[in-house]
């Protein structure tokens, strides 16, 4: 099987990740493993071709809450930060 | 895996359904689980002899079959079908006609069922038949239009064709206890079990679980090729076990039997990867279930295979017929059911309120630990009743699968008013 990553790339407004194009389940495993690693204090800003709702759940269980802002034409742009 | 594959777990808040239909769908067959084992405490006595026809015992398999299984199986596919598929269902009033249907004609079926009344069985198999082919239409025009994930259409395709073979024996069966029509009715009541449990049920289950038992361990997309393996191994083991069973020929269903365990082995080397290579490590009681499922249907399989090698065991075909049913799919289904419940509820809530409720929220812990010992030990129990021709053990197992079933309705009511509660 072809492995294909997630990239990844810091700016000032936090740590960017792309997951568009990976297959089911790996853009909800490769948001959940950034956010796991140690340090991570967020925000993250994920590039996604779609809604991700089933990753809703689990950032809510691990204290993380989401926003969608705007990105680019085609694209779903999330913003995750720690819950307040 | 192809990169259009890459829709399941994504972009399907337009997607679903009102929460009310699928937990329709799952409350309902949680109702039917509490009356599949409560008929079968009250007919335990029959069990272990158990030689078909009429009566209590076929009322429980039915209640079990078309109101846990089939019910909980419309509600999944027409709940994660439209998000996996990226295609919206073509009408949520067909859903609701169906799950009405499938409803009343379970209760009338297996009230003729228990009571032996032909016109009640054809009412009810004809009402059952409706909610069916609405069930058929609406997944088949969904699985049309989708061009994603398609080892899951695959299965779907194969399922619903099953359905069709299932369907039409059942009602040959019901004539043929009014008529004599059939000239080997046990044959055809083989084959209808064949395509119903294997066919329409474990096709089901393998498709979802290549979707479901990854996303609920965090893995690695499961390699689609054995997937591929694992569909046709399935598809062969099903079309030859059930010809072979409609011509009496126990070679082929011998052969069947060892292709099924071929599918199963590749189905169990997917389902491994996905443990494997899963972030989630702890994966709580309803993989315990999950677990003991693919170990009932491994034994299930083992045992067929000893049955039809001419090696007899004491009521070796009844003591199959409950490891398929109650010890596989009955488990695996709740297993599943306890894992996504909550989820979906979660899910529903984000919809509304852009907040997600906490899993630990809706879940109910107490009534799931409840169930899980019950079950287990209802399956063990009435596996060694069987075996050792034990009616007390086939009774005692079956009243603690009734306490099991009563938790686990427990459960899913508390989840649908928390969700309400926290819809609020």
């Amino acid at each position: 099987m072809t492995e294909q990553l997630a990239k990844e790339w810091p700016a000032p407004d936090g740590v960017h990740i792309d997951v568009r194009g990976l297959p089911p389940p790996e853009p909800m495993v490769a948001i959940l493993t950034l956010l796991e690693r140690p340090g991570m204090k967020g925000p993250l800003i994920v590039h996604h071709d779609r809604e991700p709702i089933f990753l809703y759940p689990e950032l809510a269980e691990r204290g993380w809450q989401h926003e969608i802002i705007a990105g680019e034409p085609g694209e779903i742009r999330l913003r995750i930060a720690r819950c307040r | 895996m192809s990169l259009a594959a890459a829709a399941f777990l994504g972009g399907a808040k337009s997607r679903l359904l009102p929460a009310s239909v699928p937990f329709s769908f799952f409350t309902a067959a949680t109702g039917f689980q509490v009356l599949a084992w409560g008929a079968l405490v009250l007919s335990a006595d029959e069990l272990p002899g158990f030689r078909g026809g009429p009566g209590l015992i076929l009322a429980a398999i039915h209640l079990l079959t078309l109101g846990v299984l089939v019910t909980t199986a419309m509600g999944a596919a027409f709940q994660l079908l439209p998000v996996a598929t990226r295609r919206p269902l073509a009408a949520v009033w067909l859903a609701w006609l169906s799950f009405w249907l499938q409803v009343l004609g379970t209760f009338v079926l297996t009230f003729g069922m228990a009571i032996g009344g032909q016109e009640a069985m054809y009412a009810g198999a004809s009402i059952v038949t409706g909610a069916l082919v609405i069930f058929m239409l609406i997944v088949a025009d969904n699985l049309r239009r989708a061009p994603d994930l398609p080892v899951v259409a695959a299965h779907g395709w194969g399922s619903l064709v099953a359905m069709l073979g299932f369907i039409s024996l059942g009602i040959a069966l019901i004539a043929d206890y009014g008529t004599g029509l059939l000239t080997d009715h046990q044959s055809v009541a083989l084959a209808h079990m064949i395509l119903a449990a294997f066919g329409f049920m474990g096709l089901l289950s393998f498709g979802f679980s290549q979707v479901l038992i990854p996303m609920f361990a965090l893995s690695r997309a499961l390699p689609p090729r054995l997937g591929w393996s694992e569909f046709w191994l399935s598809i062969a083991a099903c079309a030859l076990g059930s010809i072979a069973a409609l011509s009496g020929y126990r070679a082929g269903l011998l052969i069947a039997v060892m292709v099924g365990l071929g599918a199963l082995g590749a189905y169990l080397w997917l389902m491994k990867e996905a443990l494997r290579t899963g972030m989630r490590k702890r994966l709580g009681l309803s993989f315990v279930l999950i677990k003991l499922s693919w170990a009932c249907l491994a034994l299930c399989l083992a045992l067929g295979l000893v049955l039809l090698s001419g090696i007899t065991a004491p009521n070796g075909g009844v003591l199959f017929g409950f490891l398929l049913l109650s010890g596989w799919l009955l488990t695996f289904l709740t297993g599943i059911l306890q894992r996504i419940m909550p989820f979906l509820a979660s899910m529903h809530v984000a919809g509304k309120n852009s907040k997600p409720a906490l899993l630990s929220e809706l879940t109910a812990g107490l009534p799931l630990k409840i169930h899980a010992v019950c079950h287990i030990g209802a399956v063990v129990l009435c596996s060694i009743g069987i075996g050792a021709n034990s009616v007390f053990l086939a009774r005692s197992g079956a009243t603690l699968g009734l306490v099991g079933a009563l938790a686990f309705a427990l459960f899913a009511s508390l989840i649908v008013v928390r969700l309400r509660t926290v819809e609020k």
